[in-house]
């Protein structure tokens, strides 16, 4: 079988020079993380505070959800409830059906990104623009997103600029980020003023007031919620806190973990539409509760997608977001993925266990533990892997045959690196490549170096 | 059975109820004030003015408006222009469409309360019955008290008034509208005002 991220690696950030700026992107945004920690004197009283606070509402999740429903239906929200993600599609697409909206723009949400919320709009004939910078020029190249705070990381400037000079009408040629930015900002005012409806995800649902708290650098989601007369707000049940004291325990983290600012330049929270506009939120469960279900598991519930796990991952930071399966990548990916989708099972395989991605948690949920019982969950005793593991236990247990073996082996060691058609290795060579010949084995040294005193 | 039953059926049975809410997070021990506030802004791309007082405010705000904008339409809302007086400002009519907001140059609109930990200023809806104002503007200008500025987060969310969330919305804003997203060049003004301007006025309380 293939490895999901083993394919990725073909197709993902290709030549060692993107793998290096890559990395050095990334782990610039970890290292800015550090510094803004480091300002915060209860930083670690906080982690702990906010993995008690979700922890407890996990284990109360069917409450705080009947609770936020009732708040946010008084304040003037409809609210929907989508098992799966066809639900979702089924909600939001009849929503806009019904009011005859055909233009949408939305703000970032990784949940309707794995939903496929845009493809099935897109089917019934409803246009959406994704407005984040990044996710814009994701849509516009056909891609999704490689990280998830910043989308387009995995391009070039150069590589941008041709896209807007196609798109967007730019000079050929022009790569400075602050004139193609202007040149989006105009291009997507111009979606906005005449979007009729937005969707938006949400960071956060405070359960007391029946808010939703939606955060962005760039203003893209007020925008959508202050234009248009519909908004639908999509909201994993997780996404849940108990009260609105608890939500600068989780403000305060976010964008620090995130980018190693104090906080996102813009944080709304919104209780109920405003006048004259429509308010819609839809719950969306997609595997979610049974998750929560899975006790070793469900930690990773509490995740609030700030990316740090992603920053200082190193298998994330040399492979790049799109040798993932899944919309999300990373070491949080890699834990979700198993429970989530079907070909996620390996994923937890393709980890150094190294503990980084634990050490920067905000919630200090136990992902490389996690990644470790998921190995565990998902080993197939039959697997090729296993067999082979099986009979190197048999050779092992026999030193005539292990010896013999050897011999073999470093006999064909040159011809097996090589890459060829009908190679038994070639599978493995693909993204790979077998170490050096390592010379005489440890043994026939042994003998000689002994037999030298 | 409908996905509401279904959903919370299958939380129901996954939960446990056991795990404690750990109440309320102490508030840290952190150096609050104007010039806390006013560096943190400038950290995150704005710029504080003052501290000026209350009298003066309508002076200041022609000055930075002038700073900004040469000409162009400058609105206030109505409670800010209630403090500011007269000047070159007109008060935001209450029922044109938002996007009539698209050629507005300068915005004025009253601040809450402020944040020194991370320079967020909290905009209420009932201040704010326009609201996207403060998103189509291309510079952006906050009033806010100097007695309204609190050391952390938790502080200042919690001298906010009873009715803060009663009028739709409430937006934390910290600095102007930015975007890292090509290669990480740090770019103002993405979708929102490309700069923030905040008239800190009036006296520092006891605090």
């Amino acid at each position: 079988m293939t490895n999901p991220i083993e394919l990725g690696a073909r197709s993902g950030l290709g030549d060692l020079h993107r793998v290096e700026r890559h990395d050095a992107a990334v782990f610039d945004l970890r290292m800015r993380r550090d510094a803004a920690a480091r300002e915060v004197p209860d930083w670690e009283a906080l982690r702990e505070h906010a993995a008690a606070v979700k922890a407890h509402t996990l284990d109360h999740l069917d409450t705080y959800l009947e609770e936020f429903e009732a708040r946010a239906s008084q304040a003037g929200a409809v609210v929907h409830w989508a098992s799966d993600a066809a639900a979702l599609q089924r909600i939001v697409g009849d929503l806009m059906e019904e009011r005859g909206v055909h233009r949408v723009v939305k703000s970032k949400s990784m949940l309707t990104e794995e939903c496929e919320l845009n493809t099935a709009l897109e089917a019934r004939n409803i246009q959406v623009v994704d407005t984040d910078l990044g996710e814009r020029i994701v849509q516009l190249r056909h891609e999704s997103p490689s990280h998830i705070i910043v989308p387009a990381i995995h391009c070039s400037r150069e590589e941008i600029g041709e896209l807007f000079h196609r798109h967007m009408g730019t000079p050929r040629g022009e790569t400075d980020p602050e004139r193609l930015t202007r040149a989006a900002r105009r291009n997507l005012r111009s979606h906005f003023l005449a979007a009729q409806a937005a969707i938006t995800g949400v960071n956060l649902a405070v359960a007391e007031s029946g808010s939703i708290v939606v955060v962005t650098n760039e203003g893209n989601a007020d925008l959508g919620m202050s234009l248009p007369r519909l908004h639908v707000a999509c909201v994993g049940i997780e996404k849940l806190i108990p009260r609105m004291e608890d939500l600068p325990v989780f403000l305060r983290l976010l964008a620090r973990s995130a980018t190693g600012q104090p906080i996102s330049a813009y944080t709304s929270v919104v209780t109920g539409p405003r006048p004259g506009a429509e308010l819609h939120i839809v719950l969306v469960d997609n595997g979610r509760a049974a998750l929560l279900g899975q006790e070793r598991h469900r930690s990773a519930l509490a995740c609030i997608r700030c990316g740090a796990c992603l920053n200082t991952c190193p298998v994330y930071r040399r492979a790049g977001g799109h040798a993932y399966p899944g919309p999300i990548p990373g070491p949080i990916g890699a834990v979700l993925a198993p429970a989530m989708r079907p070909d996620g099972a390996s994923l937890p395989h393709a980890s150094s266990l190294c503990g980084s991605c634990t050490a920067v948690c905000p919630i200090r949920i136990d992902l490389h533990d996690q990644l470790l019982a998921w190995r565990h969950d998902t080993n197939r005793p039959r697997s090729a892997a296993s067999l082979a593991a099986r009979m190197a236990a048999w050779l092992m247990a026999r030193p005539r045959w292990f010896r013999f073996a050897g011999r073999l082996a470093r006999g064909f060691w040159p011809l097996a690196s090589r890459r060829f058609p009908g190679n038994p290795a070639g599978g493995w060579l693909r993204t790979r490549e077998l170490p050096p010949h390592p010379g005489p084995s440890f043994s026939a040294r042994w003998h000689r170096e002994r037999g030298a005193d | 059975m409908n996905d509401r039953e279904s959903i919370l059926n299958r939380v129901r049975e996954a939960t446990t109820r056991t795990a404690a809410h750990p109440g309320k997070h102490p508030a840290p021990d952190l150096a609050g004030g104007f010039e806390r506030f006013g560096s943190c802004l400038r950290s995150v791309g704005g710029e504080a003015h003052g501290p000026v007082a209350a009298w003066a405010i309508g002076e200041e705000a022609t000055r930075v408006a002038g700073l900004r904008a040469q000409g162009g339409r400058i609105l206030a809302t109505d409670g800010a222009s209630q403090r500011l007086g007269p000047g070159p400002w007109v008060v935001a009519p209450p029922d044109i469409p938002p996007a009539a907001f698209e050629d507005v140059a300068v915005a004025i609109v009253e601040g809450s309360v402020g944040v020194a930990e991370n320079a967020a200023i909290a905009v209420e809806g009932k201040h704010l019955p326009h609201r996207a104002l403060p998103f189509l503007c291309r510079y952006l200008i906050l009033l806010l008290p100097t007695a309204a500025i609190y050391p952390d987060l938790h502080s200042a969310q919690a001298a906010l008034p009873d009715d803060a969330y009663a009028y739709h919305h409430l937006t934390w804003i910290s600095g102007p509208s930015k975007t890292a997203d090509i290669e990480q060049t740090l770019v103002y003004g993405a979708h929102g005002p490309l700069t923030l301007d905040v008239i800190v006025y009036g006296e520092q309380s006891g605090r």
